[in-house]
């Protein structure tokens, strides 16, 4: 979804910049009529405003940038602690990537973390069965190797 | 207002609010000078230019709201307007930007009103 957000930005910034040019040379012209035309009968014409269609073309440029950018934002991420602890269970590293597509740098990963690997909770007589059934098994192959 | 025995309930992520925060911070910044360049260009003048800074903000908020927090906040079951998912407080959502971005506004404004009418 990056590309949407860049391209939508950089095309309002042409825009804007075509805006801000045509307004410039929109002021250029103006004074350069006011100092050339000697007309005493319209003196103050310095303050001619700007043509509707450079003001418009501004504001539409103005939202555009809005929206492209508002688009290219990270999304937000919840802030109670039950509902961000069970995005991160249901998405995983998905939820929280960046607009780049990468997993940002302050992810935490699972927070029960420490929970499941409390040593507490280790059953210890099953990992003792299954390191004897290993070392009888390695024992049976040195036996048909040797 | 929650006391300090809902937060205790209910615990929030400090990690998470400073990433939003930062988030509509950096936005707010950056729609900030873009209004002010096109204040600048519009040649807007001492309260027209305010009015003006005032109204983007606030529709940039409405659109924030839209774009980032709607489409998740409304499904899971948050009244429209609600940025509670997302932020402690509905007033600092709705009105932070206008003092952050306040200096670069006036930057960028006036210096496009004197780069267009030199």
């Amino acid at each position: 979804m990056t590309w949407i957000s860049k391209s939508t930005t950089f095309f309002g910034l042409v825009l804007l910049a075509h805006a801000c040019y045509s307004a410039q040379e929109h002021s250029a012209l103006q004074s350069f009529r006011t100092t050339s035309v000697v007309s005493p009968s319209s003196p103050g014409t310095t303050a001619v405003s700007l043509p509707i269609d450079i003001s418009l073309e501004t504001l539409v440029a103005t939202a555009i940038i809005c929206f492209g950018l508002a688009l290219g934002t990270p999304p937000l991420r919840p802030i109670q602690w039950r509902v961000w602890a069970g995005k991160i269970e249901r998405e995983g590293e998905e939820g929280f990537m960046n607009a780049d597509g990468e997993v940002s740098r302050d992810y935490v990963g699972n927070p029960f973390k420490m929970l499941e690997t409390r040593p507490g909770f280790v059953d210890i007589r099953r990992q003792r069965k299954e390191f004897a059934e290993w070392v009888r098994s390695s024992d049976e192959r040195g036996e048909v190797q040797g | 207002m929650p006391t300090e025995k809902d937060y205790q309930i209910s615990p929030v992520v400090q990690e998470s609010i400073a990433h939003n925060s930062r988030t509509l911070f950096n936005y707010q910044s950056l729609t900030a000078s873009l209004f002010g360049v096109c204040a600048g260009i519009l040649g807007l003048e001492s309260y027209a230019g305010f009015l003006f800074y005032i109204i983007a903000t606030l529709s940039t908020c409405f659109l924030f709201y839209a774009l980032r927090v709607a489409p998740t906040s409304i499904p899971a079951g948050k009244a429209p307007l609600d940025t509670s998912r997302y932020f402690r407080g509905a007033f600092e959502f709705w009105t932070s930007g206008l003092s952050g971005g306040l200096a670069g506004f006036i930057l960028t404004w006036t210096l496009f009103y004197g780069l267009v009418r030199a």
